[in-house]
């Protein structure tokens, strides 16, 4: 389970690039900085094929490009899975023969040999102009402002109520949701995002973002998309000049301090600093880790326990974790009790209440034993079952004591005067895949609503055929035997054209 | 003659079919709540009265719950 809820934001920006229109596609391989982002956004194979078609204008056939892959069913499926993606993001074009896109060929090989506009990457300042800037200090600036946003999701008292336009994004993107009087309450969406790494959080707000610009902001979604893949391959700790950026991505600028993607000294001022959570977007792991590391803890690196797991369950529903982070207590809030607080750990109590109320927002119990197992200490690491099983089955128990009753509206069929009109009716029925509940000894059957029209021209029709037999009204239904086996058989032919489910 | 009536199945484990029936027998006077028992685990039953039957099943329910008195002093700070 927890594989599914850390999954890769790339898969994230992805499914956001493949969906885009051709010609939306085509603009953005104009800027050098995104070729190179996406290109790294790539898996190995297919960054492989980008490299070696990149300075081939004849281009080359499938056939031979395959004929570079070891011949093994892994690689090839490898493979195609890379030629997928490639074709999906417009990157190849498959003519006779297999070219790279035109205007990311040339944008991709500027990028790669130094030619052409140097602003695709930004531009940077003088360094001797100003005093540079602490890197401490930027990374300290972001933190701030990405917890405060996470703060605000799990409601911890003391938060900031976030900016207008980082308001819009929770709410539009299903994280939060607005319970009136300006209150907003976390959802099922919302919790499993607080147990995702920062990368992908990151992404995921910036992915919603777009969204919004597009058609509430009137940006350009090009000009967003090129400022966000420029952000990721800006060196930290530089100042850029906001010359050469346009209307759209100044506008975008300020919107993204309020994220912590970028800091300026003051409103207005010409120059701006990346910070790690935007330099890192479309970088490798590593860089995620050593920030992830600064942004959970408020001590930056000193403890790295957060890291690795520090929360501790006992089988009496006692949990002791072992962390300062304001944010991780009230992650550990929304579902457990809290005891008491010390220097370096926090007591805690699952109870009944406690799950029930997290179930109430709609966090599911099977998020609660991923978030747990997920950040569970080293030491029950080293127990063969990591949490204890009272604990999991009974927060699993307590999730299906809530859902005791299962409703479903429905027709009841009842009153039927023969055993064979019940059987031959819910047989019906049955091949239609109405059916809810059936009895047989009490000649009852529960239908769907939607399957209740279907259900009740079958038996007029049949009743129609009764009458037009001659073999009695309503009193009779179906009632001898000579009867049956014509509407059966007709019941038949009529079904075989009727989708069955 | 076949008859069509439309309703709520229930589904739903015997405890809280006997508490529905419960509640069934304390408005008997008001209103009709089951209208048909169809088996150990289903019941068919007014569709407009299901919010009433939801609330006051969880009611009853809590109140057979058992609740630890260590923790009641913690909840209450």
């Amino acid at each position: 389970m927890p594989t599914r809820i850390v999954s890769h934001f790339k898969t994230n920006i992805y499914d956001y690039l493949e969906a885009l229109p051709k010609t939306t596609l085509e603009k953005l391989y104009e800027e050098p900085a995104t070729c190179l982002a996406i290109f790294r956004l790539l898996p190995s194979i297919a960054r492989q094929l980008v490299m070696s078609l990149l300075f081939d204008k004849e281009g080359i056939s499938k056939n031979d490009l395959i004929k570079w892959i070891k011949n093994d069913k892994e690689s090839l499926d490898k493979f195609d899975e890379a030629f997928d993606k490639l074709t999906k993001l417009q990157m190849i074009e498959q003519n006779e023969k297999l070219t790279l896109n035109e205007s990311f060929r040339y944008s991709f090989q500027d990028c790669l040999t130094g030619c052409g506009s140097r602003q695709s990457f930004g531009i940077p300042l003088e360094k001797h102009k100003s005093k540079p800037l602490d890197i401490s200090l930027l990374d300290q600036y972001a933190i701030e402002k990405w917890e405060n946003i996470l703060h605000f999701m799990v409601g911890t008292e003391k938060s900031n109520v976030p900016s207008a336009s980082v308001l819009e994004v929770v709410t539009k993107a299903n994280l939060m949701r607005d319970i009136g009087g300006g209150k907003y309450e976390i959802t099922n969406k919302g919790f499993q995002f607080l147990l995702q790494d920062v990368n992908t959080q990151v992404w995921a707000i910036l992915i919603q973002y777009l969204d919004i610009a597009g058609v509430m902001l009137n940006m350009n979604v090009v000009e967003v998309l090129n400022f966000f893949f420029m952000l990721g391959s800006l060196e930290l700790g530089q100042d850029y000049s906001v010359e050469g950026l346009t209307p759209t991505q100044r506008q975008l600028l300020d919107d993204l301090e309020n994220y912590g993607l970028a800091y300026r000294r003051k409103k207005g001022s010409t120059r701006y600093y990346p910070t790690r959570l935007a330099t890192t977007l479309t970088s490798g792991n590593a860089a995620t880790v050593s920030s992830n590391v600064n942004i959970d803890n408020t001590d930056a690196g000193e403890d790295s326990a957060t890291e690795q797991g520090f929360i501790i369950i006992e089988t009496n529903y006692k949990l002791y974790a072992y962390t300062k982070s304001q944010l991780q207590i009230s992650v550990l809030n929304l579902f457990s009790e809290l005891q008491f607080r010390f220097s370096n750990m926090v007591t805690a109590t699952i109870t009944r209440d406690s799950v029930r109320n997290a179930l109430k927002k709609g966090i599911t119990a099977q998020q609660i034993i991923s978030y747990l197992t997920a950040h569970s200490h080293p030491q029950m690491k080293k127990r063969p079952s990591l949490l204890p099983s009272t604990v999991k089955d009974q927060i699993q128990l307590w999730e299906m004591e809530r859902n005791r009753l299962v409703v479903q509206e429905c027709y009841l069929y009842k009153d039927f005067k023969t055993w064979s009109d019940y059987e031959m009716i819910l047989k019906h029925a049955t091949k239609l895949g109405v059916v809810v509940w059936s009895n047989e000894s009490k000649k009852m059957f529960g239908v769907t609503e939607a399957g209740h029209e279907h259900v009740r021209a079958f038996i007029k029709k049949k009743m129609a055929q009764r009458k037009s037999n001659g073999t009695g009204g309503n009193d009779n239904f179906m009632g001898n035997g000579v009867n049956r086996s014509t509407p059966i058989g007709y019941g038949d032919s009529s079904n075989s054209g009727t989708p069955a489910r | 003659m076949v008859k069509a009536v439309k309703g709520v199945i229930l589904k739903c484990d015997p405890t809280v079919k006997q508490v529905i029936y419960k509640l069934n027998e304390k408005e008997r006077d008001k209103f009709q709540l089951i209208i048909e028992d169809l088996d150990e685990n289903h019941l068919f039953i007014d569709s407009s009265k299901v919010d009433y039957i939801k609330t006051e099943v969880e009611k009853l329910l809590e109140e057979n719950t058992y609740k630890s008195e260590l923790l009641l002093p913690l909840n209450d700070k």
